[in-house]
This record gives structure tokens, C-alpha cells and sequence, in this order.
């Protein structure tokens, strides 16, 4: 909400810089953004007053004035004839240089000398008015420069003002808790409506058919209003806080909506038929053309402000067209009202309506203010508009709104606080917010308070005052008494923990993606629709297409940061990201939340320098990470078994990753068309692993094998076998002749190409001999070895190379 | 033969002076003490020697010898010192050349900043809690005191699955969640991912925080206020002014939002803090009773605080960045620098 220090100023004293007021009011919960001093630079411009106006005698369209500033007269050559002799108006002097970069100088004009120029407000920079001469009012002080005449300098306050305040929607609201916490008085000022011909009774009627929705409903007449601009002061305080000006009608229900929180509606009476209001649900399926121009369609639940015959207004969100204050206008119907804050706020929400007067009813107006605003404003436009005010108010209030009265505990004040305050003290603090309270007990205040502030309601709300007004800076700072606790992290957030560590000493960043993303990310995977990727579960509101469904895998994120990065010419990549990926559920239940943890490798192992070959990072450096990873968690039982159909990999280079007879994950090269899918030309290679499952198994058990005290011997084989022997097969056919002295086995070489004749392969192992009893032999080691070689050879069909 | 003795024991030092060679050195060694040696040679006259006089000339020639072989060794010493000082001068390296370094990876600055501050409240006692990212209407609003028609929810622009399920628009469902099946005394952390519909300058779909939550039966205002300014202490610097002013929260009351003086201006004013010195860094209060009577505590028996605070939030004051969404643009030009 915005709110003018000059306007401010006019309901309470403030002797305070606008730096010191914003941080008082901040410091007391309402919190300023901002201040913004609003200046004019207007000088040598200054209230002058019309001598005489006299035809210009070589110009038809110009007249000549003399203009006095009181201690001097001006021949002043002007355009304009809106101006009459005896009106005061801003006279723009030799040295002026007004907004719009006009410099005035003494100059002639047709001949006829012209030292100065009145000026429309359009001119000023102040207004949009540029019809004619701004006419200025009467009691004005000659000379007077026009900045201090127009009280043009003002800060604006930007607070942001809670939703459990709805009281300080308003200047004055505002001026209350200045007035509350600096000690000043709040100067309101008490209206007296002169009421003419004609009783409002016998002219009108108010029918409030639903008083839950309409608690009260209050309603003035006043004929004979001249449709009109606003007077230059209330268009300005209304721009200061950002409303616009329409005519003064309109903009006095504004002022007043602004000045004191209550919204306000005046209906052009002669536009009501039967000229009465019945308030009333909407039929559902009703529509109504609202003042913003649109045609709105209304649910069961929306209260119509209707005539006899039709709705003219949605109650407490806006007017309609059909009963719109025009320049024809000459009899209004001002309504003054409280409606139900949940309601309004339905209504609001399903039409997607918010305006000045739906926000503060939904938070909630003081439903005993609702007479005070509409004699305000009744005043104001028979004030300005020459209107007649009919004889007494219409006023449907069935069931008033009776002041509250709670119960404080000061020693539970004091409890919840931390505090030692006594009594007396709180009964001050209360009382400066004008909640009056008196002793209940011996511990206990009854504090009264009125309907205004719907946030009090429990002995916690006026404890929270009591902070407030004490100070939460003056409450002591202290630190609890605690139980000792564990103080432990879960086995999940330690894994956690250890997996980002060996990832990034293997040379992985993290990154964190949205858990949202495009429908066309699981697309661009290649797998069909009934892959669990694409169980996926949409968002009804999403930002974009692009955020539009909760994720189910991490890859179309990893691939997207390759692709953001690749771009950005960075595309040597070791990626990794632990995220949660989302499932549908049965009905009515949350959905699966499954956490991922993920990585993308792709470009060079090394970037290639004086120390480092380039070579291109494949499918065993990932391997190897993620042995290495399984290494640092003491997982044990882990293999990777041909994948084959995994759609988004290489066929030929993936493998699922197993530990024991559980899957927990894949691991592979990109398929090239998932790559294409994403505009990328370089291979990638990923993982993708279950991070519950990979937990659930880490940190087994250690048991430390004894040391031998005997040397080893290493005896090597080279065998020549198909190509589509794997490794793991000659390692179990070596694993399968049961020696017990075989201590490790190694993969020292694999070789195709000449001269081994192609569909062959060669594959070199070292093989470790050791004893726990004694020193081994090279005759015995010998023999084994020999014996070990031969059954390899029969199992695998190899030949010794 | 004494005389004789000490010329050549002379003459062998002589030599040894102006040896330069290891193999000078041998030779000196078999001229004067090797079996056709000159002092091997004298010794062997020793028979002739009067009895008398024998032991005492032995002993001379035996510390003769000893002290020779003593000269010699050091000699050889100081000539394989000299030979290796100079062999290492000549195997000098380039040492400004950069090292064969393996390159290693780092933690998102979010995980980084997430675990300082898990780390600052493990050691005040808390416990780390955990909740889902999808969650009830119940859980993220009803059982924090905000009905579904009420104005608060204005506060979370939420992101629906259905009328009943959304993305969390904040860590606080954890609390309820927590209390529901736990009785106090509870002092725990939950930390996570949060939704809410908004992207610019200062705000993602998608950002972190980390929820706090201590209940007990003799909790207050106060503890609140020094648990914080504990935290803020240990994020910022001792020297961080921290304020605390009246806010409003649905689940607390009395509610707070946090400052601390500006990180950029120190407090003097300036455009980040909007001129006001001061930089809102979390929110928090004293748990409302309506939501300890919602997790069936007892609201007359028990008191809490609670409070929130945004990992970006923090992440960007402590490293100076200006645009949030860098955080999950992933760019290894922004990753590489922390």
C-alpha cells in the first residue's frame, strides 16, 4: 500500500524525518519498502491573480491580462479563455523553465509586450489537464510560490502491510499507530452532513436478502450533483497513492476508500429501476457486465447488489456499467457497507477480480466505521458537486458487531515472551492502541477491543501487541535450556554426504535442475508411453509448457545443463545431481517421491596439456566412478550386466547395475538419437541409480582379512579368445578352478587387431599367488598355474597366444 | 722407523689433499696400506726393531693406519658429496610448470550453503527432519492455521497437482508432520526443495529452505530471539547486527522477520537493501496455539518457536550474486568459481 506523509500529517502530528517515520513504522510491523520523495521543480512560478482580460488587437485568438502577484502586475499574451477576471492562477515568471523545457522570457507577442505565462496544469507537469489555465483556489496568497501554494513536495511511503492488518489499509489506519507509538494524538476529523429536502426513506428502500454474506448495508441519497473533475487537491492525493482520477464522484468514494479504508459505491440513481437495492445471491450462470468493461459469469455463491429488476453491482468487488456514475449523472446512491470477508474473497478468486475494495474486504473493514465513511463522503460531494443531501441514512444492520473482550494472563505474557513486564505496563501498552483493559485478577487484564481489529481475537494476538509495543528489540536475548540429543545425521544424509564427496574428488560438479520439466524432455528420451518415464504427473498451473510436469527420471536435466554448457563452449563435462523424481500414487494419496542420484560424463578425461593426452572420456572411466563410488560406501555384491534394451543407451555399451539380485540403476553411452533429439553432437555417457536402494546397502559391515607373512609370486597369461568372450567370463572360469592361492587376478591387457585375426581378441591377466602357511615355490606355483591356464583354455575355447 | 713412519703417513696425506678422482683416492689407499704398500712395506721391518721399543712403534704404525683409513673415507665422502651435488645441480626441473593436477569437482554453492547451516544447528542440539516435496492442502496450509479462504494464502503463489495435492510452498508441512507423531521436547532442522509460481530478478519456481522447529514446556520469545542471533553470528560474523521486527505468519505469533545490517553497505544504505540498511533474512515466531492444538498438544502446556530461511537467500549475500536463477542455470562458469 502507498501512503502520503502530507496526507498523513493530516491525521496525526509527525515530527519525525521520513527516514525515522518509515523505520518507526517498520519497526512496529508495518514494513516500509521504500520512500520515494516526490519534488516539482517549479521555481519562478507563483499564484497570480487575473487584473483584467482584454482582446489582443492584431491576434483574434489571444487576449491580453494583466496579472498581479501581489507586490507587481504582468502584462501576460494569452491563448486561453477559460480563466475569468479575479481567479487566481500558477503565473510562470521570467526565469521559469517549466517540464515540458519551455523557457519564459519578457518577449512581444503580436506586438503586445508579454512577461510571464499562466500556466494549465498539463503544463506544470502536475496534472493531465490541458484543457485551459489551471484555476486555482481562492484563498491562495498572492506570490506565493506554486510548489508550497499546491503542497507539491511529498514523500510516498511503499509499506507492505500484512494480511492480518486490514485496520492499517488507510491513511488514517496508518495515522493510528503512529499516533500509538510516537505518543501523538490521532486527529479525525467529526463530519456534520447537511441534510436537505426529502427523506431517504420514502425515496428509497434497502432489501438485504443474505445479511450473512451482508452483515450491514448503509445507503445515502444526494440529488442535484454536477458531474465534474475533482478538485486539483484530491486528484493529487489520490495519484500520490495511486489511484486515477475519473470525476468527482468517483474520486471522493476513492479519497474516502483511501483515507479511511472503507470502500464505498455510487450508483447513478436514476439508473436503478424501482430505485431501490436488493442484495441477493447470484443465479448461477448470471452474467453481469462489470465498470472494467468485461462481461464476468457469476456462481451461486457471489452477492449481486441489484435494483428491482437486475444486478447492478457485484457486492464489494466492483460496480457495473448499467448504473455507472456519467456526466448525465444528477442523483447518486452512495453505498457504504460490510460484506463477508471469505465470501468476497471466493467470489474475487474464482472471477479473478481483485480490486482495492474486494482486497480490503476480504481482510476484513471495521464493520463500525461503515456510517462514519458515508457521511464523509456524503459531505464531500454535496461539498463539491452542489449536491442535496436526502434526510437521514439508510442503515441495515441486523446484528451488530459488539466490541470483544479477552482475558491476558500476564504471567503467560511474560512466559511466552521471555519478559518480566508488569501490569501496569501492559495495560498502557494496550490502552495507546486504543484497547481499553481493567484488572480481571490479580494476574489477569479483560481487555475490550473493538470490531476494528479482526486480528484480535485470542489472549496470543494481544500478546503479540504487548511485543510489539514493548519493543521485540527490548526483549531480552536468551538462550534455551535443551536436553541433550544425539545429535546425530541419518545414515541418508551421511551417504549423501559421502557420495557428493567422491564424486567431486573423481572430478564431478553438482548441479541442481528443476523438479519440473517439458512433457517433450521424456519425449526426446526415445521411450514409449507406457515407460515408467512417463507415468508422470502434470501440474495444473505451471509457469510454461517448458516447467509443465514433475520430473520421473534426472537425465533430460543432466542433458539440458550438457547442452547449456556445451553451448556456452564448455564441453569437457563431469556432472552429477541428487534429486527426488515424483510417481503417481493411488488416489488421494501424495504421489511416489523417489530420490536419484544421477551423472553425466562427456568431452575429454583430461583437457589436453604439456602433462595430460587428450583422450576422450568412455564407458569405463564412468565404470570406474561408480566402482569407486561402491568402493567408498562398502557396498559389496555389485555387478553391471548387459542392459541390451534400455532405450535411451547404446545398445551395446549400457549395463544395468546390480547388487546382489537387485537393480538399482543403468549405466551407459547416450543413445545417438536421444543426442540428436537434443541438438548435441558429442557422445555422453550417464548413470542413473536409486538412491534409497544404494543406501539401504552401503556400509556393510567390515571384516579385516589377516596379513601374509610369505611373498607373493605373479605368473602372467595371454589368451586369444572370440570377441564376444567377455571378461567376466574368464574371470569366473579362473574364480571356477577353486585354487585357493590365487589371491588376485588382473587385467593387465586387451588387444584386437593385428596380428590377432579379426573376431578375435587377445586378454592378458596377472595372476597372484600367496600363501598364509609358508613361502611358496616357483615349482609348485608353476604347476598351478599351469593346471589353472589349461582349465581356462578348455572352459573358454582360448588358445594361448 | 718412527721418523720413517710419520714421513710417509705425511706424504699419504699429501696425496690424498690433491685427489680430485675416487680412484686418486683407491690409490693412495693401495700405495701406502694395500699388501705391496709402502707402509705395509716399512711394517714388515718391525721384527728388527729392539724389543723395547717394538710395542710402542707397533701402536704408532697402528694408529697410523687407522687414522689413514679414517682420512681416506672421508675423503671418499667428500668427493661422492661433491659428485652428487653437482649430478643434482645439472638434474634441475621447470618447478613453474603446472602440476599434473586431477581435477576435481564441487558441491552446488546451494548443497554448500545448505550444510553450513545444517551444520551451525547440529551443534546447538537440532536434528535434521525431512518431509515430501508433493504435499497435502492439509499439510501445507490447514494444519498451519491457513484456511482455505483465508487472505495468507495470497503469501504462496502454490503450484496444484489437484485441488487437494501441490508442490510445498515452504518446509514448515514438516513441522506438523513431525508433530503428529512425536510428543516434545522437539528440536529439529528440516531443510528442502519449495515451489512457488513466480520467476524474475529475485525469485525461481523452484528455490531451498530450511525450517526450524524447538518445542518444549519453557520455551520463549527470548530463546528464539538467541538461537537466531547464535546462527546469524556464526553465518555472517560476530560482528553482524541482527534485528528482529513484527511480522506476521498465520503459524506463529508473536511473529518476526529477521535482518541483519546490510552485508553490502554495512548497514549505510544502499541500493540492494532499498536504502534501508537493512536485509531481511528469515522469518519466524512463536509456534501459534491453534497449530499445537491441530497436532493434538496441548496448547496451554506447551510453547515452541519456529522459524525459515531461504538457502538462496543466504547463498547470494554471502557470495554478492545479483540474479538467482544462475543458481540453476548450472553454468560451469558459475559452478567452477566456488
Amino acid at each position: 500500500m502507498r501512503a502520503s506523509l502530507n496526507w498523513l500529517k493530516e491525521y496525526v502530528d509527525i515530527d519525525l524525518t521520513p527516514v525515522e517515520l518509515a523505520d518507526v513504522l517498520t519497526m512496529a510491523g508495518l514494513e516500509v519498502e521504500s520512500v520515494i520523495k516526490i519534488e516539482e521543480d517549479l521555481s519562478h512560478v507563483v499564484v497570480g491573480k487575473v487584473l483584467s482580460i482584454k482582446s489582443h488587437p492584431n491576434a483574434d485568438k489571444l487576449s491580453l491580462c494583466q496579472v498581479s502577484i501581489g507586490d507587481g502586475t504582468f502584462p501576460v499574451v494569452c491563448g486561453a479563455r477559460n480563466m475569468k477576471v479575479g481567479d487566481k492562477v500558477p503565473l510562470a515568471l521570467e526565469g521559469a523553465l517549466l517540464p515540458n523545457s519551455m523557457k519564459i522570457r519578457k518577449a512581444g507577442i503580436r506586438g503586445e509586450p508579454s512577461e510571464g505565462m499562466m500556466c494549465s496544469e498539463e503544463e506544470l507537469g502536475i496534472g493531465e489537464d490541458a484543457s485551459g489555465i489551471m484555476i486555482l483556489e481562492d484563498d491562495l496568497v498572492l506570490g506565493m510560490d506554486i510548489v508550497s501554494a499546491l503542497n507539491l513536495e511529498d514523500h510516498v511511503f511503499d509499506l507492505n502491510i500484512t494480511p492480518n492488518r486490514p485496520d492499517c489499509l488507510s491513511i488514517a489506519g496508518l495515522a493510528r499507530e503512529v499516533a500509538a507509538v510516537t505518543g501523538k494524538a490521532l486527529k479525525i476529523p467529526s463530519i456534520e452532513v447537511r441534510e436537505e429536502d426529502g427523506r431517504v426513506h420514502d425515496l428509497t428502500s434497502v432489501d438485504v436478502r443474505d445479511p450473512e454474506l451482508c452483515p450491514r448495508y448503509s445507503a445515502r441519497l444526494i440529488s442535484d450533483v454536477a458531474i465534474g473533475p475533482a478538485p486539483f487537491w484530491i486528484r493529487r492525493r489520490l495519484e500520490s497513492v495511486g489511484v486515477r482520477p475519473i470525476c468527482n464522484v468517483v474520486d471522493v468514494t476513492n479519497y474516502v476508500l483511501m483515507a479511511f479504508g472503507q470502500p464505498l459505491h455510487a450508483f447513478d440513481f436514476d439508473l436503478l429501476s424501482e430505485k431501490r437495492i436488493v442484495v441477493k445471491r447470484a443465479k448461477d450462470g448470471d452474467t453481469f457486465a462489470t465498470l472494467d468493461g468485461l462481461e464476468r459469469t457469476l456462481q451461486g455463491d457471489a452477492l449481486m447488489i441489484c435494483d428491482g429488476e437486475k444486478p447492478v453491482a457485484i457486492g464489494g468487488i466492483m460496480g457495473g456499467l448499467n448504473s455507472e456514475v456519467s456526466v448525465t449523472t444528477s442523483n447518486v446512491l452512495i453505498e457504504s457497507a460490510y460484506f463477508d470477508p471469505s465470501n468476497i474473497r471466493k467470489t474475487s478468486k474464482k472471477l479473478g477480480l481483485q480490486t482495492e475494495a474486494s482486497y480490503r474486504f476480504e481482510r476484513g473493514v471495521d464493520p463500525e466505521g461503515v456510517i462514519n465513511a458515508l457521511n464523509i463522503t456524503t459531505r464531500m460531494i454535496a461539498d463539491l458537486c452542489d449536491g442535496k443531501v436526502a434526510q437521514g441514512i439508510i442503515d441495515q444492520y441486523p446484528s451488530p458487531f459488539l466490541p470483544k473482550e479477552i482475558p491476558l494472563s500476564i504471567r503467560r505474557t511474560n512466559k511466552i515472551l521471555g519478559t518480566s513486564l508488569e501490569k501496569e505496563r501492559v495495560g498502557r501498552y494496550l490502552k495507546a492502541i486504543e484497547l481499553d483493559n481493567k484488572n480481571l485478577d490479580r494476574d489477569k487484564l479483560i481487555v475490550r477491543v473493538p470490531p476494528l481489529r479482526v486480528d484480535l481475537n485470542r489472549e496470543i494476538d494481544l500478546i503479540e501487541e504487548v511485543a510489539r509495543l514493548n519493543g521485540y528489540d527490548n526483549i531480552p536475548t536468551t538462550t534455551p535450556l535443551a536436553r541433550v540429543t544425539s545429535g546425530r545425521r541419518s545414515s541418508a544424509w551421511v551417504a549423501e554426504d559421502k557420495v557428493k564427496d567422491v564424486l567431486i574428488s573423481l572430478g564431478y560438479y553438482e548441479v541442481v535442475n528443476y523438479s519440473f520439466i517439458s512433457p517433450k524432455l521424456i519425449t526426446s528420451l526415445g521411450v514409449d508411453v507406457n515407460h515408467p518415464f512417463h507415468k508422470f504427473i502434470r501440474i495444473k498451473n505451471p509457469l510454461s509448457e517448458e516447467q509443465s510436469i514433475m520430473r520421473t527420471t534426472l537425465i533430460p536435466g543432466l542433458l539440458r545443463t550438457m547442452k547449456t554448457n556445451v553451448y556456452n563452449k564448455n564441453s569437457d563435462l563431469k556432472l552429477f545431481e541428487i534429486g527426488t523424481v515424483f510417481f503417481p500414487n493411488e488416489e488421494d494419496k501424495l504421489p511416489i517421491e523417489k530420490r536419484m542420484l544421477s551423472a553425466l560424463v562427456t568431452g575429454l578425461r583430461y583437457v589436453e596439456a604439456w602433462n595430460f593426452s587428450g583422450d576422450e572420456i568412455d564407458y569405463y572411466d564412468i565404470k570406474g566412478s561408480l566402482e569407486n563410488l561402491f568402493r567408498a560406501l562398502d557396498i559389496r555384491g555389485c555387478n553391471f550386466s548387459c542392459a541390451g534394451d534400455i532405450p535411451y543407451l547404446h545398445p551395446g555399451k549400457s549395463s544395468t547395475i546390480m547388487i546382489g539380485d537387485t537393480q538399482i540403476g543403468f549405466v551407459g553411452e547416450v543413445h545417438s538419437e536421444v543426442l540428436e533429439n537434443h541438438d548435441l553432437s558429442k557422445t555422453a555417457h550417464i548413470f542413473e541409480i536409486d538412491f534409497d536402494l544404494l543406501v539401504k546397502h552401503a556400509f556393510s559391515e567390515k571384516k579385516i582379512n589377516l596379513l601374509s607373512k610369505y611373498p607373493p609370486i605373479y605368473r602372467d597369461m595371454a589368451l586369444i579368445v572370440k570377441e564376444d568372450v567377455q571378461s567376466i567370463d574368464i574371470y569366473d572360469a579362473i574364480i571356477g578352478c577353486n585354487n585357493s592361492l590365487v589371491k588376485e587376478i588382473l587385467v593387465f591387457d586387451v588387444y584386437e587387431g593385428e596380428p590377432i585375426a579379426s573376431g578375435e581378441k587377445s586378454l592378458a591377466y596377472r595372476i597372484k599367488y600367496q600363501s598364509f602357511k609358508r613361502t611358496l615355490t616357483d615349482q609348485e606355483v608353476n604347476k598351478a598355474h599351469k593346471k589353472l591356464v589349461s582349465k581356462v583354455l578348455e572352459d573358454m575355447g582360448a588358445r594361448i597366444r | 722407523m718412527k721418523e720413517e713412519l710419520e714421513k710417509l703417513f705425511g706424504e699419504a696425506l699429501g696425496n690424498l689433499k690433491v685427489a680430485g678422482e675416487e680412484s686418486q683416492v683407491t690409490q693412495v689407499r693401495t700405495e701406502f696400506l694395500g699388501r705391496k704398500g709402502k707402509i705395509t712395506a716399512l711394517l714388515r721391518g718391525l721384527a728388527n726393531v729392539s724389543p723395547e721399543q717394538r710395542p710402542i712403534v707397533g701402536r704408532l704404525a697402528n694408529e697410523i693406519k687407522l687414522s689413514l683409513e679414517e682420512k681416506i673415507r672421508e675423503s671418499l665422502a667428500s668427493i661422492q658429496a661433491r659428485k652428487r651435488k653437482e649430478r643434482l645441480l645439472h638434474e634441475k626441473l621447470d618447478i613453474t610448470l603446472p602440476g599434473r593436477r586431477v581435477p576435481t569437482g564441487r558441491k552446488h554453492p546451494i548443497s554448500e550453503v545448505c550444510n553450513e547451516v545444517i551444520e551451525i544447528f547440529l551443534g546447538l542440539g537440532f536434528q535434521i527432519s525431512e518431509g515430501p516435496e508433493i504435499e497435502s492442502d492439509y499439510y501445507n496450509f490447514e494444519a498451519l492455521n491457513i484456511p482455505k479462504d483465508h487472505p495468507a494464502r495470497d503469501m504462496h503463489d502454490t503450484f496444484y497437482i489437484s485441488d487437494e495435492i501441490l508442490l510445498r510452498t515452504h518446509t514448515s508441512p514438516v513441522q506438523i508432520r513431525l508433530m503428529e507423531k512425536q510428543e516434545p521436547p522437539i528440536q529439529i532442522i528440516a531443510p528442502g526443495k519449495v515451489f512457488r509460481c513466480d520467476s524474475d530478478v529475485s525469485h525461481t519456481p523452484m528455490f531451498h529452505q530450511v525450517e526450524g522447529l524447538m518445542v518444549g514446556d519453557n520455551i520463549t520469545f527470548g530463546d528464539l530471539k538467541g538461537i537466531l542471533t547464535i546462527f546469524l553470528h556464526e553465518m555472517f560474523g560476530a560482528k553482524t547486527k541482527v534485528r528482529f521486527r513484527p511480522s506476521f505468519f498465520p503459524f506463529t505469533e508473536p511473529s518476526a522477520e529477521v535482518d541483519i545490517a546490510c552485508v553490502m553497505c554495512q548497514g549505510n544504505g544502499c541500493r540492494v537493501c532499498s536504502s534501508s540498511g537493512w536485509m531481511e533474512i528469515l522469518g519466524a515466531g512463536m509456534v501459534d496455539p491453534e497449530v499445537f492444538r491441530i497436532v493434538g498438544y496441548n496448547p496451554n502446556e506447551v510453547v515452541g518457536f519456529a522459524f525459515g530461511l531461504g538457502i538462496e537467500r543466504i547463498a547470494m549475500l554471502k557470495y554478492g550474486i545479483s540474479d538467482i536463477r544462475l543458481f540453476f542455470e548450472n553454468d560451469m562458469r558459475f559452478l567452477g568459481q566456488f
